[in-house]
């Protein structure tokens, strides 16, 4: 990671501008659960957060309250500044909030064109439905991998045939094929190896540079969140734990912040 | 690291023979196999490479392959029909009764007959997705239904004969002489069309295109292809309707699969229903066409049926139960190498599945061998073509596609 200071400079400029995302005393309840307490977040451009906490901390609720799969009982929700209203993923879509789910959601049979466009293929009349403009698709498509310096991508292979890697970048890909502000990634690097986590890590980090806002729910915080992201939020309980610059603190540290135990208190593993 | 291979141009990936074997040549076991059946009848019989012979056994492949195509859709989506030859039995039946009894026009009965399978096939659709209750038991049970009801519309003598309405012609139709041809150019010319305007938007795209590869040798292949079908066909009488019925419907739907959106969602909610209903893609629907189109499918191929037997009856959709018509159409679709499990197969597998099953049924017949022989090489031809497909995935370490 070796562009790394860069970003975190980018992030220090960028905290002067108003926020992409803020959400601020948000509640959640579901039924007699309480999941957020008044949790708030703020995603600025060009930034990588990282949301982590323990099983049951509300990272989970807190990113599908972004991204409009759960609705907040009560709180705050701006976007660029001004109040908004995200009733579904569609909602947050327009708005230019995209979601990488952990299991990906691409179909292993389809290439990664196919993939990239699935459910927005670019399409002409035809006998019996809307033709697919492949050509287009796969133009646009090769646009988007280089830009995000993937273009040795193969487009025409099963993404069923790819690595893990490869098939966590054709999500990414396809999130921000529609040029989106802020992407959220729901662990994304969860079943990776070591190297292609670094890998994932890199990409995020070029896509902050082009000015995207990165939220990343990650629970792989001494190798990821520690290396790759510019600003950790810490959630516990439903609320906000604590918040540090990337590069000030420990892995041990963030732990210790997630399970709430004191200084010295050492369960990295 | 990702630093280092940013400016590579996109690999022209060279694919080892596994890939290709689990891919682009996926049918190339089955090509072999037919041809081996063939090579194997041909000693056994010296009529079976007679034209005559080789154009009946393509018309008694009709049929099933007919059924195996309207299948396909449904197994795609990762559903099946087990109603496919009650619906091609129940609405031939239904046809019959309108023309013989109520005098309707077949031009007239022909359609709707179509369309009441059609709309037989989407009800146990909406059965499926919005009760739940898998396609499974839907279809069996109705099924079964549909036979008691095939019975109910069947007069006391048990069966319409349909001589003297024309639809008795549909089989006995052939296109010979210089008709023949025309249909051959007029297909090739159809196919050549859809591939040049594919290369001609990918070369107006700015993407590099292989003319040779993309157009030329397709185009030739599909030609050599035809004129040896359509010298052979001419040889004897000329090509059979119902022949060139089936032609156009592996067409229509090759074209369907490959090239519309709708064919596209059909691979993906076979393949990951939910990451499909994300997407935005409406998964009932896509299900509901695909029952649809196999229950349209299996009526057009039970009126095709009826023309051939001169009418119908009891025995009309394979009989009670489906009988060999409805395990046929299946293992035609699954030996031709469509995927129980959704999500992977290509149209030409309704061709060569279903001239599998006919050439194996044609060939003991003129080797004189009985109907149970038969049915137990029918048999286990399909567990030695799924078996063999099986092993190609593990050999080459590639999931069902």
């Amino acid at each position: 990671m070796t562009d790394m200071s860069v970003g975190r400079e980018r992030h220090v400029q960028a905290q002067g501008a108003a926020p992409l995302i803020s959400m601020r005393n948000i509640h959640k309840k579901f039924g007699s659960l309480h999941a957020l307490r008044g949790a708030s977040l703020d995603v600025h451009a060009g930034e990588v957060v990282a949301l982590v906490g323990d099983n049951g901390a509300g990272k989970s609720t807190m990113v599908k309250v972004m991204a409009g799969a759960h609705m907040a009982t009560s709180g705050e929700y701006d976007f660029e500044g001004k109040p908004v209203k995200i009733n579904s993923p569609t909602d947050a879509n327009a708005l230019g909030i995209q979601t990488v789910y952990q299991d990906l959601a691409l179909c292993s049979n389809l290439d990664a064109v196919q993939n990239l466009f699935l459910g927005r293929e670019l399409t002409g009349s035809g006998l019996f439905g809307r033709r697919i403009k492949r050509a287009e698709c796969e133009v646009k498509a090769r646009e988007v991998l280089s830009r995000m310096r993937l273009g040795n991508l193969s487009l025409t292979r099963p993404v069923g045939a790819m690595s893990g890697g490869q098939r966590q970048n054709i999500a990414i890909a396809r999130s921000i094929l529609w040029t989106p502000k802020v992407v959220i990634l729901d662990e994304p690097t969860a079943a990776l190896s070591h190297s292609a986590a670094e890998q994932v890590g890199d990409l995020i980090r070029r896509l902050a540079d082009q000015g995207l806002g990165i939220v990343v729910v990650s629970h792989d915080i001494h190798n990821f969140v520690v290396n790759a992201t510019d600003r950790i939020e810490v959630m516990r309980l439903g609320a906000n734990a604590a918040s540090f610059r990337t590069g000030d603190v420990t892995g041990e540290q963030v732990v210790n912040a997630m399970v709430g135990g004191n200084e010295g208190v050492n369960l990295a593993g | 690291m990702a630093e280092a291979i940013t400016s590579a141009p996109p690999l022209v990936r060279r694919r080892s023979i596994g890939e290709l074997l689990a891919r682009d040549l996926r049918a190339l076991p089955i090509v072999i196999g037919l041809v081996a059946l063939w090579i194997f009848f041909a000693t056994q019989s010296d009529v079976f490479l007679t034209a005559r012979n080789l154009s009946n056994l393509l018309v008694q492949s009709t049929v099933v392959g007919i059924m195996a195509l309207g299948i396909m859709f449904v197994l795609l989506v990762k559903e099946i029909d087990l109603s496919v030859a009650a619906i091609n039995g129940v609405t031939s039946v239904f046809m019959a009764k309108i023309i013989v009894e109520a005098g309707v026009n077949p031009w007239v009965a022909v359609p709707l007959a179509i369309l009441l399978g059609a709309l037989i096939g989407s009800l146990s659709a909406r059965w499926v997705t919005y009760v739940g209750v898998p396609s499974f038991v839907v279809t069996l049970g109705l099924g079964l239904a549909l036979n008691g009801l095939q019975l109910i519309l069947l007069p006391a003598t048990a069966r319409y004969s349909l001589n003297g309405t024309g639809l008795e012609k549909i089989a006995l139709i052939n296109i010979s002489g210089n008709g023949a041809w025309l249909v051959l150019a007029i297909g090739v010319l159809a196919f050549a069309t859809l591939v040049l305007s594919e290369a001609t938007s990918r070369t107006k795209a700015g993407l590099e295109t292989p003319m040779m590869r993309a157009v030329i040798l397709p185009v030739a292949a599909a030609a050599v292809f035809g004129l040896i079908v359509v010298s052979i066909l001419s040889a004897h009488k000329g090509i059979p309707l119902i022949v060139l019925i089936f032609g156009i419907l592996l067409g229509l739907g090759g074209y369907v699969l490959k090239q519309t959106q709708f064919g596209l969602y059909l691979y993906a909610v076979g393949n990951n229903d939910e990451a499909a209903r994300r997407s935005g893609i409406k998964v009932h629907q896509i299900k509901m066409a695909a029952f649809a189109i196999a229950g349209g499918v299996a009526a057009l191929a039970g009126v095709i049926a009826a023309s051939r037997t001169l009418g119908v009856g009891v025995f009309s959709g394979g009989g009670v139960g489906g009988g060999t018509l409805l395990l046929e159409s299946i293992a035609a679709a699954v030996i031709g190498g469509v995927s129980l499990f959704g999500g992977r197969g290509s149209i030409h597998a309704a061709l060569l599945g279903a001239l599998v099953i006919g050439t194996v049924s044609n060939g003991l017949n003129l080797m004189g061998v009985e109907n149970e022989i038969r049915l137990i090489v029918t048999g286990l031809l399909l567990v030695l073509a799924v078996s063999i497909d099986k092993l190609i995935e593990k050999a080459t370490g590639q999931q069902s596609f």
